[in-house]
């Protein structure tokens, strides 16, 4: 009970520093749009081919603003210091980790908000419920990993290089059974049961091996 | 400083050995020709890798449960050689896989996962060099090293969850002849020695290392504090 209630007070924290300086989601959501409109260039999307395409250009938007959002979640604290001063506290490091990765991965879903319309917009392809779920299903295991590897390399140095160095391998299988389960949704080939639950396993293994690991992270 | 040259050479003669059976003994395929040989470095070296990275991932929890130095140090040893191995593999494919799939690389689940493996690893290199020497360092390496670990099993059960043009298990299935599966059993024994005496004489260098006057320091910083 403690835990949660732990959780959900750093987690509104960050959400509401965010609500007040704005400076995250309304340039991520700027940047997934962007993303869209370089892939445009680069792939010479046409109508025959969105549907192909526009998976991975989603995966591709989605893992670079996960990596801004969930590196700005502890490059600010430490920056300000203040990492410390929770870890002080006798919060449960697990539970101050939890209120982060549910912060961060929050702000990820809000740009998920912006760019699966948009890229139906764009692209033509369907806004279906099965996409979203993948999507946020994926964002879950994303967060957690995330937000772990962000913790850790906010404390080295050359922070920038090493979170998608770290990060990146282990979103992968995250990205392969979302990148699948994306392509029968858009393309409407093949069921996604199997895909969704296989992410919720992921998220599961992912959520707990990270908060068993939060104290040796944050506490280093 | 006698007991590791002694092993090193037998670990060596074992190799020898090795490479004798799969050059003389082992019999040559009959669709492949003889590149088939690499086989039993390729697969050994592919289990050496994976036996290392396990030693890093079993020696980082213990690390992370006792803050035993000698269990870091451990893990730092087996992730270099582990590291070591996976290229082995890596480069040993490709150059199987040139002149029987017409590619040095095609984006098979297996090549991927086993590519991805190799990246964590290294990365996991690189956190040891980033991250403050002592505890730090070996926190977070320990904890890349175990959630690293999360892709050995991804690479292993690759070819049966993905259809891939990597072949699948030849061992488990039986589909290997005696001289073969003979040649493969003693290549890869002979190669986890190998393993074995890298990852000790690795572990020495980083003792010595740590007994350096600096080391001493970081030592300290590595272990619980006592007061």
């Amino acid at each position: 009970m403690r835990f949660l209630a732990i959780a959900f007070a750093v987690g509104r924290k960050d959400l509401l520093s965010e609500w007040r300086s704005r400076e995250l989601v309304p340039a991520l959501a700027q940047f997934v749009v962007l993303a869209l409109v370089i892939a445009n260039f680069g792939f010479q999307i046409n109508n025959d081919n969105a549907f192909e395409i526009a998976p991975g250009i989603l995966w591709l938007a989605l893992v670079f603003a996960g990596l801004v959002a969930f590196g700005r979640a502890f490059a600010a604290e430490k920056e300000q210091a203040s990492l410390e001063a929770m870890i002080l506290t006798s919060a449960p490091p697990a539970a101050i980790f939890a209120g982060k990765a549910l912060a961060a991965g929050t702000l990820l879903v809000i740009c998920e908000a912006v760019l699966l319309p948009v890229m139906s917009l764009f692209f033509g392809t369907p806004l279906t419920f099965e996409l979203a779920a993948t999507v946020f299903l994926a964002t879950i295991g994303m967060a957690a990993l995330g937000c772990m590897f962000a913790a850790m390399v906010a404390q080295l140095r050359a922070r920038e290089v090493m979170l998608p160095l770290l990060t990146l391998p282990l979103w992968i299988p995250l990205i392969i059974v979302g990148g699948q389960a994306v392509q029968n949704a858009i393309g409407g080939g093949g069921a996604i049961d199997q895909a969704l639950w296989l992410l919720v396993d992921f998220d599961i293994l992912f959520v707990v091996l990270t908060s068993l690991a939060a104290r040796f992270v944050l506490d280093a | 400083m006698q007991r590791y040259l002694i092993a090193s050479a037998a670990a060596v003669a074992l190799m020898l050995a090795a490479s004798a059976m799969i050059f003389f003994f082992a019999p040559t395929d009959a669709l492949q020709g003889p590149v088939q040989r690499i086989f039993y470095l390729h697969v050994s070296s592919a289990i050496a890798a994976f036996a290392s990275f396990l030693v890093v991932a079993v020696a980082g929890a213990v690390y992370l449960w006792r803050e035993s130095v000698v269990a870091d140090r451990l893990a730092r040893s087996a992730a270099l050689v582990g590291v070591v191995f996976t290229t082995v593999t890596l480069v040993m494919g490709m150059m199987w896989a040139k002149p029987i799939w017409g590619t040095f690389w095609t984006w098979d689940a297996r090549l991927t996962s086993t590519l991805v493996l190799w990246i964590i690893y290294a990365g996991y290199l690189l956190v040891r060099r980033l991250a403050a020497p002592g505890r730090q360092a070996a926190r977070f390496a320990a904890v890349v090293g175990i959630f690293g670990f999360v892709d050995v099993p991804i690479v292993y059960f690759s070819v049966t969850w993905w259809r891939t043009v990597h072949p699948g298990p030849v061992i488990s299935t039986d589909a290997l002849p005696p001289e073969m599966l003979l040649t493969f059993l003693l290549t890869m024994a002979c190669t986890l020695v190998l393993a074995a005496v890298m990852i000790a004489v690795r572990y020495r260098i980083e003792a010595l290392q740590d007994a350096q006057p600096q080391g001493q320091f970081v030592l300290q910083a590595a272990r619980r504090p006592t007061s």
